[in-house]
């Protein structure tokens, strides 16, 4: 039964609760992976074509050589934070007669599987195949494809070993700091070299030998680890951390909302998962970089990214707001706390991000005080209006989230429903609306004050919208411990 | 002090719970016992409102439960590892549980200097995140914590399972200590028939969600409850 580890595989996802929800979510994200899939192949297939226009005089495979390290680097983050090999689910076979090295070799195998893996397909074979077209031979294609997919999958290997290793990951990202530190500084070529070493393989392909010996290396490697430590001690064990005892006083200064404040303070710092995503919502303040370097963008666009720039933290962490609680929301339902004050204190944590993402987002003067106004009154919508859309939309979520276990390949979506995509969907248009109605009708003033006024109702009106808020909450409460105790 | 009336609990065609009538005074320490699937955790999720009664009522110190929120401010409750927050550790976890009670830091300090004897050196000061405790570990904190800051109705859903024999015996001497000290109303329910019978002034049987027997606890109540669980 070469197979059965595979039937396992399925049955797992055919068997899990609440299929219905999950196979709309695969669905959904089937035509998201698509999509990605889509641009990726895409952009493999235009790359070169536009390289070769845009620069007649230089070899295109040069041109991508050498920026192939930067991909390379960005695949690599991508799959550390993505990535995670089904090491857990070995510890159901480790007393049953299957031998260790094939439970191991089906595990490496399965990660090969992975949807990052489809890049070296989708992006790099488009490019060996206008290669091909212009004019290289059909071996020294075949070795630049082979040497870049291989390296591809080294990082499949690499990610999983930095993962169990923090030092190796520390080590890494050390490196290539100072790497880049001397290229740019002491014009040492080190991070060039990769460029040069992907010429090579072009003019000499039997340098493919590098890139296949490191990978077969690199699997030797995650082979023989995986081996030496396929024990409920090794690397099946969840990580054991030295409790950081941060007391978290400062944040005293709030007084009763200290309490859920400094809770969720430690939800984030000490969760694998919480903190991925909050770490994510960093990546939103570089939103208006797209937007503002072009010229003649409409001005709903600029609308758009604005509220974006202060608004990550809402999308990434605010949607799921109360589910961070589900594992232990059946001890906070039978606390005597105040609904209210409950949901008071998340209103206070996003607004302190909202706050803290526009202190951060000072640079962007840099493109004029009307886009910086514009950040100002989409954070003011962000605080006084979209902290209440994702928190009515965050109550409507019916998902139990798992805290300390990372989202998996395109499966962030645990807590992901329609509803919750039409709670995204005010937060987006509603801002456009409420500048450019205005501003169109007056002038841009107008549409600063209207869209920062709106914001400043949601705070004058607080304590009704959560009276309301709180009812809502009370009335979902069977509801929601229900669906949090499915695991 | 709990005032149950004709109350059920079905899953579609499926009762799982039927208690017409039953009371529970002030102070006592009432002990359930039943095979699985004899409704015993659907009895306390109810008593919590942690699920909804299909009929009747639960009525606490003049509360409904299913009404109001007020029990809360006199009721705690210990169920199941749900009860506890993985990523704090136990000091973190006790201030918590405390300052919802309304106990500052110092009192809760105070509070657990009376239980190093329970803790056996293995909670206290170990730089570990509860998720990291061992089951039973886990179990003394959510016991505890169960009694701060006196509340007048503590439930505590199988309190001595996993726990290891040393810490069975002590958490025997506690609960005792506890129901002697004040007026406590303590709900346990328990497969260890001899610790259950030790504690317990009054014991409900449960089977099939309803009350085969209901006893004040004697000399002979464990004899009663083992015939009737071996026949």
């Amino acid at each position: 039964m070469p197979t059965s580890l595979f039937q396992l595989s399925r049955k797992k996802f055919l068997r899990a609760p609440q299929l219905e929800a999950k196979l709309a979510i695969k669905l959904l994200m089937g035509f998201i992976v698509l999509y990605f899939g889509g641009s990726l192949l895409f952009a493999g297939i235009a790359v070169y074509p536009i390289l070769s226009d845009q620069f007649p005089e230089r070899d295109p495979i040069s041109i991508i050589n050498s920026v192939l390290v930067l991909i390379f680097i960005l695949e690599l983050i991508i799959r550390y934070f993505l990535q995670q090999l089904p090491v857990t689910e070995i510890k159901s076979f480790l007393l049953l007669s299957i031998p260790k090295k094939r439970i191991i070799r089906n595990v490496l195998f399965r990660s090969l599987l992975s949807v990052y893996n489809a890049i070296p397909v989708l992006f790099y074979l488009p490019i060996s195949i206008s290669m091909l077209q212009d004019d290289y031979a059909l071996g020294q294609v075949i070795a630049w494809w082979v040497a870049v997919t291989a390296f591809s999958l080294c990082l499949n290997f690499i990610s999983f070993l930095a993962n169990k290793n923090n030092k190796a990951l520390a080590g890494f990202m050390i490196l290539i700091i100072l790497l880049y530190l001397s290229e740019s500084y002491m014009d040492i070529e080190t991070l060039r070299a990769v460029g040069y070493f992907f010429d090579a393989i072009i003019t000499q392909p039997l340098w493919v030998l590098v890139p296949l010996g490191t990978f077969v290396l690199l699997y030797q490697i995650t082979f023989s680890f995986l081996k030496k430590n396929l024990n409920l001690e090794g690397s099946l064990a969840a990580k054991k951390e030295v409790a950081n005892a941060g007391r978290y006083d400062f944040l005293d200064v709030f007084g009763s909302h200290a309490l859920f404040l400094k809770n969720d303070l430690r939800l984030i710092v000490r969760n694998v998962r919480p903190k991925n995503i909050v770490m994510m919502s960093f990546l939103f303040l570089f939103y208006g970089l797209f937007f503002f370097t072009q010229d003649n963008q409409p001005e709903s666009l600029l609308v758009f990214a604005s509220v974006f720039i202060s608004g990550g933290f809402l999308l990434t962490y605010g949607n799921y707001v109360p589910a961070w609680d589900s594992e232990y929301y059946a001890f906070l339902m039978c606390q005597n706390l105040s609904y209210k004050k409950y949901l008071d204190s998340k209103w206070r944590l996003m607004t302190f991000a909202i706050i803290f993402s526009t202190v951060l987002s000072l640079p962007y003067l840099y493109f004029g005080v009307k886009i910086y106004l514009l950040i100002l009154s989409g954070a003011a919508f962000n605080i006084g209006l979209g902290t209440w859309i994702t928190l009515y939309g965050g109550l409507l979520n019916k998902q139990p989230l798992k805290l300390n276990v990372k989202a998996k390949a395109f499966e962030n979506t645990q807590a992901f429903s329609g509803k919750m995509m039409l709670m995204i969907f005010p937060k987006m248009v509603l801002p456009v609306l409420l500048y450019i109605i205005p501003a169109t009708l007056f002038n841009p003033t107008a549409g600063y004050i209207t869209l920062a006024a709106s914001g400043v109702l949601g705070i004058v009106f607080k304590n009704q919208i959560l009276t309301q808020m709180a009812k809502l909450f009370a009335k979902q409460k069977h509801e929601m411990l229900q669906a949090f105790t499915q695991k | 002090m709990i005032t149950v009336n004709s109350l059920t609990k079905s899953y579609g065609e499926i009762t799982v719970l039927n208690i017409d009538q039953l009371e529970i005074p002030k102070g006592q320490c009432f002990g359930l016992v039943g095979n699985n699937g004899a409704g015993k955790t659907t009895f306390f999720s109810l008593l919590l409102d942690l699920i909804k009664t299909s009929t009747g009522e639960i009525i606490s110190n003049d509360i409904a439960v299913a009404q109001s929120e007020e029990w809360k401010s006199f009721t705690s409750a210990f169920i199941d590892d749900s009860f506890l927050i993985g990523y704090l550790t136990p000091e973190e976890y006790f201030c918590f549980v405390g300052e919802l009670r309304g106990i500052d830091k110092a009192a809760v300090d105070l509070f657990l200097e009376t239980y190093v004897d329970f803790f056996n050196d293995e909670i206290l000061n170990q730089k570990k995140y509860l998720r990291d405790f061992s089951k039973g570990n886990q179990k003394k904190v959510g016991l505890i914590a169960a009694f701060i800051g006196n509340p007048k109705v503590v439930i505590l859903d199988e309190p001595f399972a996993n726990l290891d024999p040393t810490t069975q015996i002590r958490l025997k001497q506690l609960v005792k200590a506890e129901t002697e000290k004040r007026e406590l109303t303590l709900l346990i329910s328990s497969h260890d028939l001899n610790h259950v019978t030790d504690v317990c002034n009054r014991i409900v049987l449960l089977e099939r969600g309803a009350v085969i027997m209901d006893k004040e606890t004697t000399a002979k109540t464990l004899q009663e409850l083992e015939d009737y669980f071996s026949a």
